[in-house]
């Protein structure tokens, strides 16, 4: 009999993985920092997801509740690995919450952590009450309260999105694109202008980065939702005291431009996870260069890291969707199993 | 892109017929794009890499017209038309004859560097500002600036002794770029200098205005520092053509009143 399959992380990545190994008949140990299971899409509350329109509490509320009922599943929260050592198929995981776990295989699903726009301060987050990041609005929407200034509570009438905050940034260190950011933002104005038909939305981008079938999204924003487009980046975000004034340059007409707005939104990208230096020398894998979890190739072994019998998946690989992170989860999932029902055989 | 059309609307552009009839129909009036070729066959494909020659013009490539030089600038606040971005694009398309048109601006830049560490690829705009400015200067576009004036005269003195003297530096730059010695100003800083400054610096200062000093075994360092110069000078040559000396346009004819 195989050891069980350790899968850190609880998010989409790490619910596939799981899910996957105990349909056919694998044990699973599912170790989750947080109290609660879900990832990003729970754990910051967001609204539709794209490109489904569903819920992200059913959809992945569904990923979570079948692998909590899971009989071949063990689900550690509140946990995270302070120690990893052994070799394929005979490993030994020290959790920090004492427990030791053996385990034949790893899978590190462990995520990404959402850029912090304070490290942007001249586009007033954290300065001015009415400027927010998406996953704010994505709350505001899932909790049902709907989008509102956080000032005052009134309905805005004039919302800007500023793209790729956090991301394509060499001035902070950020150079990869975030991916998803364009199509949440693309979505989240539709959403905004479905709640309220009378607010002008506007999106602020250098590119629009709507890949594949998400350029539906990105058409539909504008002609069907009248979402407004306009090439510049913000120079900077400042307030008269009310309205909250974005600056910048429309860079199509040559022209600058200061614009009054009740809400500015941050459309935050997605930083390596803050974790991953320390999973790197508990694990002992390499680092991407700009801080992911790093594949050790692209079209042989899925998911495998520079450490045999450590595998990796979803966007603690870099900037990720949620459909991607699943089939990674998935695909690292059966890699693992490869490796040891291969190496279980060879033993017999 | 609509920024492109604008030559062609320009007033010298716009051509006037008094009596222009097409398929029967009477156009005439003042006409531009329609009329006026579309093709612009002037394109100067080189300008971008001559650009980039130039020190501080190595990263122009990087550009991705986000627009945030031109929007964090100092000078764009007080002039729109000074557009870091814009000439930015200008120099990749190779748009020459669109640069040269703001040759009188370009050189405005005040090297607060506003837009380096705005920009998202580090692209570095006031260095390319600066590299534009010595383009234009070496191809004939603009007078030397004092700045540049300046520079020569610094550096011409470091290289020849390894040291500068600064009332030198100062009479020479005066008298390179035509300006008095006897402003008020500087008679008025000099004034208080002999009254605020010890004896003894005023003296030295006075001998090294005399005997020009050196710094000591400075003949090595002097002829490495010049082939270097000359080694850039060559590389620059190649890249750019020799230098062309400014020539001040022609005025324009005064225009006589039609009768
Ligand atoms: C505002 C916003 C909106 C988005 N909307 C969409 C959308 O609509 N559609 C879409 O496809 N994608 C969307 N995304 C992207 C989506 O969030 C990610 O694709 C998805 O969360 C990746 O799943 P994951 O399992 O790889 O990582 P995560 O969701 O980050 O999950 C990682 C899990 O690992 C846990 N963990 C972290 N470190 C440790 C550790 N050291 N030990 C143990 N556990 C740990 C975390 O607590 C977390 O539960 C959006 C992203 C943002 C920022
Ligand atoms: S997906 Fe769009 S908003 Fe996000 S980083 Fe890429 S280009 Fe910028
Ligand atoms: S360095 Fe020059 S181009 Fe850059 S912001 Fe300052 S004035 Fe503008
Ligand atoms: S900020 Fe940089 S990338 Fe953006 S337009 Fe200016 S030079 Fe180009």
């Amino acid at each position: 009999m195989t050891k069980p399959f350790l899968i850190i992380g609880g998010g989409p990545a790490g619910l596939a993985a799981a899910h996957s190994l105990a349909s056919v008949g694998q044990k699973v140990v599912l170790v989750e920092k947080e109290n609660k299971l879900g990832g990003a899409p729970i754990l910051s509350g967001y609204a539709k997801l794209v490109p489904s329109g569903e819920w992200a509490k059913d959809a992945i509320g569904a990923m979570v509740d079948r692998v909590v009922g899971n009989p071949n599943i063990t689900i550690k929260t509140g946990a995270t690995v302070v120690e990893f050592s052994g070799e394929p198929g005979t490993f030994t995981a020290k959790l920090s919450t004492g427990d030791a776990i053996d385990n034949s295989a790893s899978i590190l699903c462990t995520g990404f952590t959402h850029f912090d726009s304070v490290n942007k301060p001249e586009w007033g987050f954290g300065t001015f009450p009415d400027v927010v990041s998406t996953t704010q609005v994505e709350q505001m929407i899932s909790s049902g309260q709907g989008v509102r200034r956080p000032s005052n509570g009134e309905k805005p009438k004039r919302v800007a999105i500023l793209l790729c905050v956090g991301s394509r940034d060499r001035q902070i260190g950020r150079e990869w694109c975030s991916k998803i950011c364009c199509t949440v933002s693309a979505k989240m104005a539709m959403e905004i202008r479905e709640e309220l038909p009378d607010c002008h939305v506007y999106i602020y981008y250098m590119d629009i980065r709507t890949f594949g079938l998400y350029e539906e999204i990105y058409w539909k924003s504008q002609e069907e939702q009248k979402v407004k487009y306009i090439k510049a980046r913000i120079a900077e975000v400042t307030s008269d005291g009310d309205k909250v004034i974005v600056k910048g340059e429309d860079t199509l007409v040559k022209r600058p431009i200061t614009i009054p707005f009740d809400l500015v939104v941050h459309a935050i990208g997605m930083d390596p996870n803050v974790d991953n230096m320390l999973i790197s020398s508990v694990f002992g894998i390499d680092l991407h260069h700009w801080g992911f979890l790093k594949q050790e190739n692209t079209y042989g072994v899925m998911g495998a890291t520079s450490r045999p019998g450590v595998y990796v998946a979803g966007s603690a690989t870099g900037p990720e969707t949620i459909d991607d992170s699943i089939a990674q989860g998935n695909a690292a999932a059966m890699s693992a199993l490869a490796a040891v029902v291969g190496q279980s055989m060879a033993a017999e | 892109m609509p920024i492109h059309e604008k030559n062609l609307i320009r007033p010298e552009n716009i051509s006037t017929h008094d009596n222009l009839v097409m398929d029967g129909v009477d156009v005439s009036g003042d006409w531009s794009t329609f009329i006026k070729t579309r093709v612009v066959a002037d394109y100067n494909e080189e300008l971008q890499d001559e650009i980039a020659a130039l020190p501080g013009g190595e990263y122009i490539h990087r550009c991705w017209q986000c627009g945030s030089c031109t929007n964090s600038c100092t000078i764009n606040a007080i002039n729109p038309d000074f557009n870091p971005r814009y000439w930015i694009y200008l120099i990749r398309m190779g748009f020459e004859s669109e640069l040269v048109r703001d040759k009188d601006l370009i050189w405005q830049c005040v090297s607060c560097n506003k837009c380096t560490s705005a920009c998202p690829r580090d692209v570095v705009p006031e260095a390319v500002m600066k590299a534009t400015a010595h383009w234009l200067e070496r191809k004939g576009y603009t007078k030397k600036s004092s700045s540049t004036v300046f520079d020569e005269v610094f550096s011409e003195q470091v290289i020849e002794r390894g040291k500068i003297e600064d009332g030198e530096v100062v009479m020479s730059f005066f008298n390179r770029t035509g300006q008095k010695l006897t402003q008020p100003w500087l008679i008025e800083m000099v004034k208080r200098m002999i009254k605020g400054l010890p004896v003894q610096m005023l003296t030295m200062m006075g001998l090294a205005t005399v005997f020009k000093p050196k710094t000591r075994n400075w003949g090595p360092a002097r002829d490495a520092i010049n082939d270097y110069i000359e080694e850039q000078e060559a590389l620059l040559d190649e890249k750019l053509g020799p230098s062309v000396p400014y020539k001040a346009p022609e005025p324009a004819p005064t225009q006589i009143p039609a009768e």
